[in-house]
């Protein structure tokens, strides 16, 4: 690479900081809302058409959401405005690691390696078994 | 000119320039574009390393490209207005079964889907670009081109030419243009259907500059009023890390080949998605499935 090329390189990683600040700034102030009901079946329904939902757990702050469809999980986390959904076996998911309100649910998935959600209980009682 | 980057050094101001005015003029809600922060910083992120990346394989394609030139069947002249409207339509052309190629078989598309795996399509979504797209070796497509005469230079100008067309299809600002420019050349509408995951819109719209080859090809679907296109990929990222969204396609496939070596072909020569046991879901697999569901009854459709 020569000097020209790194001075190129050097001013385009510059502009790309300012770029990135510029949309930090406009998305100042518009966090993405908290994940409710109506959306999280509505994007449930986007990602696993024609299952139908046993139970739905929101996660308390709102970035993401557990529902149990026979017997697999189906799990939403928030990807800033977007979100990422995979699913596993709802045992699996049952008995994930549940610290200090945190449930991490491992998707072994390189794209999308765990889900970690705020939840207020895990695993839900009525349909732990 | 035969600095064949000339094309993308000269652009690469507007492109500063346009996504600037893009992100603000959203704020202010003039136009219509999705930023988030760390969406941005990968998009544009990837695109300043990729240019790095690039140079990694530029000079063997280049000089693969020359050494195909030395055994070529014509001589096309530089000079020739004939030879650059014939290059402009041979590497569109070439261009589309590149990307074609990109998304229906495994190997290809992981060097491609980190440029679809954003949430977002905004003029940033441009930028998105592969760091490993000279080690997938699409390159050689382009090969025939000097193989019949059209000097390597040329192919690189013209190649670089598209790549620069296609920014500024990657919005949303632009709703659609006259009828004639939408059946001829791919717009921010017909590509807004490339990069959506919705079943019905899945694998159509290739197309770099000249929307004629998805019309002739049978891959053409035009954006519908009634669906709005859901961005990202079939089974959206869980991460913003960099890394992840360059390689996870690749170290899916060495994964995958590690746990069944015997599959190794169809790992890597299927279409994304493909499993001896069709456990994963494939672009076919879920355009079936979604066709099967327009047909099967209301309360059904509503299961959710």
């Amino acid at each position: 690479m020569n000097s020209a090329a790194l001075i190129q390189f050097a001013i385009s990683a510059v502009a790309v900081a300012a770029m990135v600040g510029l949309a930090a700034w406009a998305t100042q102030g518009r966090p993405a809302p908290p994940l409710d009901e109506a959306t999280a079946r509505r994007w449930l329904a986007d990602e696993f058409p024609g299952r139908t939902l046993d139970g739905l757990w929101l996660a308390a702050d709102g970035k993401g959401c557990v529902a149990r469809s026979g017997d697999r999980a189906l799990v939403l986390t928030r990807m800033g405005l977007g979100y990422a959904a995979r699913q596993v076996p709802w045992r699996q998911a049952a008995a994930a690691s549940f610290r200090d309100g945190r449930l991490s649910i491992a998707f072994g998935d390189v794209a999308a390696p765990r889900a970690v959600l705020a939840m207020t209980a895990w695993p839900p009682k009525e349909l732990a078994a | 000119m035969t600095n064949p980057d000339l094309v993308i050094t000269l652009a690469t101001p507007f492109f500063v320039l346009t996504v600037i005015l893009e992100i603000v003029l959203a704020r202010f809600g003039k136009l219509k574009a999705d930023y988030e922060t760390a969406d941005t910083a990968v998009s544009l992120t990837m695109g300043l390393v990729s240019s790095l990346a690039g140079l990694l394989t530029a000079g063997a394609s280049f000089a693969a490209a020359i050494w195909i030139y030395q055994h070529r069947i014509f001589t096309i002249p530089m000079t020739a207005v004939w030879a650059w409207v014939l290059v402009f339509f041979a590497e569109d052309l070439t261009y589309y079964w590149f990307h074609r190629l990109s998304h229906e078989r495994r190997l290809w598309w992981a060097a491609h889907v980190n440029h679809h795996s954003s949430q977002h399509y905004n003029l940033s979504t441009a930028l998105r670009q592969t760091w490993t797209g000279g080690i997938a070796g699409t390159w050689a497509l382009w090969l025939p081109l000097s193989l019949l005469g059209f000097p390597p230079v040329m192919v690189l100008i013209e190649k670089n030419v598209s790549l620069v067309y296609q920014y500024w299809i990657h919005t949303e600002a632009i709703r659609r243009l006259p009828r004639p420019i939408e059946a001829v050349f791919n717009t921010p509408s017909h590509h807004r259907v490339h990069h959506a995951r919705n079943p019905r819109y899945l694998d159509r719209n290739y197309a770099g500059i000249l929307i004629i080859w998805d019309r002739l090809f049978g891959t053409f679907q035009p954006e519908l009023d009634e669906e709005a296109p859901r961005y990202g990929l079939v089974h959206n990222l869980g991460t913003f890390n960099i890394v992840r969204v360059a390689f996870h396609e690749w170290i899916g496939i060495a994964q995958d080949i590690a746990r069944s070596p015997r599959h190794i072909l169809g790992w890597l020569f299927g279409a994304p998605g493909w499993t001896p046991d069709g456990s994963r879901d494939t672009s076919a697999k879920l355009k079936a499935e979604w066709a099967a569901r327009q047909g099967a009854p209301p309360a059904a459709r509503e299961a959710v």
